[in-house]
């Protein structure tokens, strides 16, 4: 390993060129002007030291190496002074470190020329796409081809022989290019249109005809090219897509549902794949019907025969009854009665038994009922004395215990219950299961137990009852549930306690024994564990105060919160009229519903069809308004039209438009109100940019109201550059013009229209492209001078500088934490905080914001927003830690959450020992990574820590685990509880 | 601007390119600032001028009535025309009647690199101090041989520190900040140095632009000057072409403009790498990897006559400058040319900057842009703005009213900072259009009045 850095030369603008010789060589590198690094390999393919070679070119734009060269060879691909684009070989002399002028080169290309492609032998040479011509060319022969205007970007070798490439370009389009040659030499280039995709950023073509498209803009996609073209005259086949939220250049996070959730949505993609993506955590419940109903003790579904593939009855327990609910001839559930069963008690157990028989399980008795007549077949009476405390069943066998510590254990037989086995246990019986999930599927060889006073799990063999492993669990609380589950053909026995904790082992089947004990925290109340099956899956359902679904991805357990608030009990129900649903019964209340695809984050896709640049929500009007731009020819022309769109926040439907004037761009947009006005308005922000012109130097602020769901403008006003920025300020609107931070104050004229006028400003910044507010504080962040914080006195009506940052960022978002603590992102893929240093000693002290943290992310932020994306509850230990969620360039959705100072200082321990044990991608060390860099300074990362990593101790196997557990000097299980409560923010 | 910022947000250029365009345009539209001033302090000429390499946000400056004077560049005293010109007076100033004062001109005001705490100052008194800046107090004093001419410290140095010295005598001294003491003197130039530039890759390396007319490299490990530069060696001999007619290929790239593609090194050079000699530079034992061509064996001290008498300028060198990348150096000399050179190959690359008029008789400061795409060169009464790779004349900045001595490039805020002898500093600035939008604003006012 070694480091390919230097300190001389200044890193490339076009980005960094890293390319391998075809014959394997040498690998090249392009990093710094001037500079091309070299790394030969041996003939052993170990890599041997790296040098520099002088490269005249300063300009690069490609450099790649060409096919079927003695010595490796490098095409360069550059522009000179004038702006000319010209073609350059050279050599690779690699006993002399140099470069050997070259065979051939080419100049005076396409000024649009920004790709180039090796073509393999036996033509060789080079392909360079232009702007509105491809040329081949390869030192003796050339041929070019005029076409189309279009930016391409990517490309993809189809034949190894390289007589056919795919092409990308920036609006989608893929094209075929054919390179026809007779041994070798060219005869021609041919370009043919094949269809729509994506917009391309890399294409790699796999075999029969597929192609993967990956893209930057959109989501990218598995196609296929088929021989025939479709109806539309396309040969490009979608076959699959993978979601990518990149670029995400703004988002709000809103509670669509108010169920005190936060969803964000997302301006998504660029070019005609721009699209809002709805982004939420957690697995959400589409209610399809529910029912008024308190103190619901216990639900179970049932088969009106065993043949039946959909459940039919509904067993609802209460306290002192049972009620049996049915699907009638209309689909609707009413209330209906099972002869056999005995309704004046609770039902503790309920099952479909082999034979056409119904088992329930009472506190007295266990009755079997025939499906067919419902008849009562056959009934076990509890000793009298004794009542039944839990059951469990399976369609073969059942299993109770009752008061005193008694295990019973029967066997279901054609109309006969067989008492089977009975067994006295030291200790009260909590919680039983006997789920089959060996090969037997109607019944199980093994029964897991729950015990009160010695808080044990224990595992008996079935007939037998024989006692093969007990694990006590540790502390006070007693197991509430049991279940003997499998995952991707992983047995588990998952135990739950009564204070929200839940323990997962892993059991094996043939010995029952129990390993790898894992503890996690779900939520505070009981649990009650159920599985169900979606989409020919299992999962487990894990009914408290913070429902969640256990599932398995990768041998790996997975929690996923429910988006509902509290259940206390959930069956499957898969009936004809709500297929794969679920019963679920929350605080007075059953209701019946499907549940989405369980996976963590769920996105939606909204596409647009044109590029959506800033969005905002209103509240009081249910939508959304947005500024968007889209491509559009006219007479030939392509040119920019930009609207103000307003959104239902339902249906995302566009309900009204407002077009903005040629050469006017939608800059920004917010919902506000005005003091001495009760109505809610958007302003958006605009500039003129005029293709003379560097910098716009004229704009609007435009005011609109939503009357009859159709955007109403209202006031407008002119400003002298353009609105980077708007924010709703004390009643009032403050907007970011150019260099200016400038205030309008919202009047009333004397003919009652309302308008803008300007009351004070504060000039002084770069530009002013990033402004947040709190109270009287102005937050700015600028175009290249970093963070400076503003202060609106109301007395004098004006805005005064109160401290700046002097460092150079150049920042791309900003955000207030706290009245003190202010968060931004810079140029250099980099966050870091700044703090208010109101209590200084000199003038000097309290002008500067001091800077308190600083982080590399590794990921270009283009907003930051409060909020969050997961249900908050009060009381929890995470509910009072303020987070911050942020979008980034490659579709990155982050979260940075403050930390309390004792919070703080204990995972900066917990990392630090992480980073002894987690050893980095490449072995690269996670402090460089993680260390603050820009063109001036690299510093280690303060005060920032890397929440991934740390979750990632909840990966570690169980020795690392011990082994940071020591160093720590914390038990694992609290480090665990305290981690997973680091992953509850998102 | 803002399709650029549209463009970076949406990922289609990346936030590299975006600063260094936002940069050159900046750069670009350079001119007299019209809402900054700086409030000079000096009753004199003004020689040398920096802003500080830790915040950039302190101007240090020394003038030929031996005054020293520090103004705060970011934060305006008071603001003078409505608001609209933020003034910049002296935080700290030091003139004759201080008690450690100079007794004559200040030739060179320079920060210590790595805090604001510290500067020096180098006059023609034949003193250099250093100057504790929160104290107004000299700590040091080095007094030299001659009049100072100029002093330098490196910006990148981690292990020394070290400044180095020339004066009117031959002899460059090293003044060592840890030890008060000198700790080399550097002989080779046969008059006077001039100018002294750090290396901007290599710690060790200093070069020195004497009157006589050399420009020499030396490496202060090591005894003696590794490098003289000859104006007369350019690096037209190309690389050697794959095909056998060299003649023709030669012949060819003379007649192309000596423009950009003047980095060229002579085939028989063996070249080293400048990037791994970064990192082999600290290891004491490895030679300094400066192609030393035929001669390397006789470096020092019997270097060849030819070779040690090799000038870069006709006349004094008064003005020497590296290119923050490491692999360029700009001299400017009393001949009135300004040259550039290649410093891994110590070629001259012939780029031929336009026509001008230099002062002839002061060391000049240059000032490059950080990306080495502009240099500006103090001409006369003006300053010239060349482009470093085709040495056409970019842009001329006129303001002074007597000849400037200095430049200084503040390369976070794309500001320019010029010294005179009229005594003035001036700012320089991208053109802002919150004046007349100022202006703008309350015409518009005044038309609503009249349409009422």
């Amino acid at each position: 390993m070694g480091d390919v850095s230097d300190r001389i030369g200044r890193p490339t603008d076009n980005g960094q060129v890293g390319i391998i010789d075809p014959d394997c060589r040498l690998i090249g590198l392009h990093l710094y002007d001037g500079l091309f690094k070299v790394i030969p390999f041996d003939n052993k393919g170990q890599l041997k030291e790296a040098f520099n070679i002088r490269l005249e070119e300063l300009q690069v734009l490609d450099i790649r190496f060409l096919y079927g060269c003695s010595k490796p060879t490098i095409a360069v691909l550059y522009q000179d002074n004038k702006d000319a684009r010209h073609l350059k070989t050279y050599e690779v002399a690699l006993k002399d470190k140099d470069f050997i002028e070259g065979p051939w080169s080419q100049n005076n290309l396409d000024n649009g020329a920004g790709l180039l492609i090796p073509v393999p032998l036996p033509l060789g040479g080079v392909v360079i796409i232009g702007e509105e011509t491809i040329v081949y060319c390869n030192g003796s022969s050339f041929k070019a081809i005029p076409i189309r205007p279009s930016i391409t970007r990517a490309y993809g070798r189809v034949d190894p022989d390289g007589s056919r490439f795919l092409l990308g370009d920036n609006s989608g389009l893929l094209h075929l290019l054919v390179i026809s040659h007779e041994r070798e030499r060219i005869t021609g280039l041919k370009i043919e249109h094949l269809g729509e995709t994506s917009v391309a950023s890399s294409i790699s073509y796999l075999d029969n005809a597929v192609v993967y498209v990956g893209s930057k803009y959109g989501d990218s996609q598995l196609v296929k090219l088929n021989l025939q073209p479709d109806e539309k005259g396309s040969y490009v086949e979608v076959l699959e897509k993978y979601v990518n939220l990149g670029p995400i250049v703004d988002f709000c996070v809103v509670d669509l549902e108010r169920q005190g959730q936060g969803q964000v949505v997302t301006c998504s993609g660029a070019y005609k794949d721009g699209s809002l993506r709805i982004v939420r955590n957690g697995i959400g419940i589409n209610e399809q019907a529910s029912v008024e109903l308190q103190g619901i003790k216990g639900l179970w579904s049932l088969r009106s025969s065993t043949t039946d593939p959909n459940d039919t009855f509904l067993v609802v327990s209460f306290i002192s009854e049972t009620r049996i609910l049915a699907m009638n001839m209309e689909d609707e559930l009413e209330e209906t009665e099972i002869e056999g069963f005995y309704a004046q008690s609770q039902t503790l157990f309920c099952q479909n038994a082999l034979y056409d028989q119904l088992v329930q399980v009472t506190a007295s008795s266990v009755r079997l009922v025939s499906c067919a007549s419902r008849e009562l077949r056959d009934i076990w009476n509890a000793p009298s004395g004794f009542s039944v405390n839990v059951a469990t069943a399976n369609p073969t066998q059942v299993l109770l215990a009752t008061g005193g510590g008694h295990l019973v254990y029967l066997e279901i037989g054609n109309g006969k219950l067989a008492q089977v086995k009975h067994l006295q246990l030291e200790y009260e019986i909590s919680c039983l299961d006997i789920n089959p999930i060996g090969e037997k599927t109607n019944s199980s060889s093994l029964a897991a137990v729950g015990m009160w006073t010695d808080i044990s799990v224990r595992i008996f063999s079935l007939p037998s009852l024989d006692l093969i492993t007990k694990e006590n669990l540790g502390g006070e609380i007693i197991p509430r549930s049991v279940l003997i589950c499998a995952f991707e053909g992983v047995s588990y026995l998952l135990c739950a306690l009564g204070d929200g904790h839940l323990f997962n082992f892993l059991l094996n089947l043939t010995t029952g024994e129990l390993s790898n004990r894992k503890k996690v925290s779900l939520g505070t109340q009981p649990i009650t564990l159920r599985t169900f099956s979606s989409k020919d899956t299992t999962y487990v359902f894990a009914a408290s105060d913070r429902p969640t679904v256990i599932y398995s991805s990768n041998k790996k357990l997975l929690y996923s919160n429910v988006n509902l608030k509290e259940v206390s009990h959930m069956c499957p129900f898969n009936s004809a009229a709500f297929p794969d649903s679920l019963a679920i019964a929350k605080e007075g209340e059953l209701s019946i519903g499907t549940i989405d695809d369980i996976q963590k984050l769920h996105i939606r896709s909204i596409p647009l069809g044109e590029h959506a640049r800033r969005i905002c929500h209103q509240e009081q009007s249910r939508t959304f308004g947005i500024c968007s731009l889209r491509n559009c020819l006219i007479n030939n022309d392509e040119t920019e039209i930009h609207f103000v769109r307003l959104l239902d926040d339902q249906t995302f439907e566009f309900v009204s438009t407002y077009q903005l004037d040629t050469f006017e761009y939608g800059c920004s947009i917010i919902s506000c109100s005005f003091s001495d006005d009760n109505n809610v308005y958007y302003c958006v922000g605009t500039a003129y940019v005029l293709p003379e012109e560097n910098e716009p130097t004229k704009g609007r602020i435009l005011v609109f109201a939503v009357e009859d769901g159709k955007l109403q403008l209202i006031a407008e006003k002119e400003t002298k550059g353009a609105v980077y920025s708007l924010n709703a300020f004390n009643g009032k609107l403050l907007a970011a013009i150019n260099q200016k931070i400038q205030l309008y104050k919202w009047m009333l004229r004397e003919d009652g229209t309302r308008e803008l006028q300007s009351e004070c400003g504060h000039h002084g910044h770069i530009l002013a492209l990033y402004v947040q507010t709190r109270g009287d504080f102005i937050v700015v962040g600028d175009l290249m001078k970093s963070i400076s914080l503003l202060l609106y006195k109301h007395e004098e009506g004006a805005i005064e500088e109160r401290a700046r940052d002097y460092n150079a960022n150049w920042m791309t978002a900003v955000e207030i934490l706290d009245d003190d603590v202010y968060l931004g992102a810079e140029n250099n893929f980099n966050l870091f905080a700044v703090r208010k240093n109101s209590d200084g000693a000199t003038d000097e002290e309290r002008g500067r914001l001091e800077v308190v943290g600083e982080f590399h992310l590794g990921e270009f932020v283009n907003r930051f927003r409060h909020g969050s994306l997961v249900m908050r509850l009060p009381d929890s230990e995470t509910g009072g830690i303020p987070t911050v969620i942020f979008g980034t360039v490659n579709g990155v959705i982050g979260i940075a959450a403050s930390l309390a100072h004792d919070h703080y200082v204990f995972l900066e321990k917990l990392q630090s020992n992480l980073v002894k044990v987690i050893k980095g991608v490449g072995g690269l060390s996670h402090d460089q990574w993680r260390s603050f860099n820009n063109e001036k300074k690299t510093v280690e990362a303060r005060n920032f820590l890397d929440g991934d990593l740390i979750e990632s101790f909840l990966d570690l196997s169980r020795p690392r685990m011990d082994e940071i557990s020591k160093s720590m000097g914390v038990s694992v299980e609290e480090l665990c509880k305290r981690v997973e409560e680091l992953t509850r923010l998102h | 601007m803002w399709k650029e910022v549209r463009d970076r947000e949406a990922g289609k250029i990346l936030p590299r390119l975006f600063t260094s365009r936002v940069r050159s345009r900046r750069v670009a539209a350079l001119q007299l600032s019209n809402h900054k001033e700086i409030i000079s302090a000096h009753r004199g000429a003004i020689n040398s001028i920096q802003v500080d390499l830790t915040e950039g946000r302190y101007l240090l400056s020394g003038a030929s009535d031996a005054s020293v004077a520090i103004y705060d560049i970011q934060q305006a005293s008071d603001y003078g025309e409505r608001g609209l010109i933020a003034k910049h007076r002296s935080l700290l100033f030091v003139d004759k009647q201080h008690e450690h004062g100079h007794k004559f001109a200040i030739s060179s005001a320079i920060w210590y690199p790595i805090d604001t705490g510290l500067f020096i100052t180098g006059s023609f008194d034949h003193d250099i101090k250093v100057w504790d800046t929160n104290t107004a107090q000299a700590i040091m004093a080095y007094k030299m041989p001659g009049k100072v001419y100029g002093t330098a410290m490196s910006s990148i140095a981690t292990a020394h520190m070290l400044i180095a010295a020339g004066s009117a005598d031959v002899q460059v001294r090293l003044c060592d900040i840890a030890s008060g003491a000198f700790t080399h003197t550097l002989s080779g130039h046969r008059d006077g140095v001039m100018t002294l530039e750090w290396s901007s890759s290599s710690e060790w390396v200093l070069m020195t632009g004497g009157c006589d007319g050399a420009i020499r490299f030396w490496d202060v490990r090591q005894a003696g000057c590794f490098l003289v530069l000859d104006q007369l060696r350019s690096q037209l001999g190309r690389r050697p072409p794959l095909t056998e007619n060299p003649l023709k290929k030669v012949n060819a790239s003379r007649i192309t403009p000596a423009g950009k593609n003047s980095a060229r090194a002579s085939p028989s050079h063996k070249r080293v790498l400048p990037g791994n000699a970064m990192k082999n530079s600290t290891a004491s034992t490895k030679r300094h990897n400066f192609p030393r061509g035929s001669a390397a064996q006789r470096l020092h001290p019997g270097m060849s006559s030819s070779l040690n008498r090799a000038t870069a300028h006709y006349g004094a060198v008064t003005g020497l400058r590296a290119t923050s990348d490491g692999m360029y150096l700009l001299s400017s000399g009393s001949d009135s040319r300004l040259r550039l050179w290649d410093v891994e190959s110590g070629c001259n690359t012939l780029v031929n900057f336009e026509a001008m008029r230099l002062q002839t008789s002061k060391p000049l400061q240059l000032a490059v842009t950080h990306d080495s795409s502009v240099v500006f060169v103090p001409c006369m009464t003006s300053i010239r703005a060349y482009h470093l790779w085709s040495g056409v004349t970019f842009q001329t900045l006129r303001g002074h009213y007597e000849s400037v001595n200095c430049c200084y490039i503040n390369w976070h805020d794309q500001e320019i900072y010029s010294g005179s002898n009229d005594r003035k500093i001036l700012v320089w600035s991208p053109i802002s259009s919150t004046v007349s939008e100022m202006e703008g604003e309350s015409k518009a006012a005044d038309q609503d009045n009249w349409s009422d």
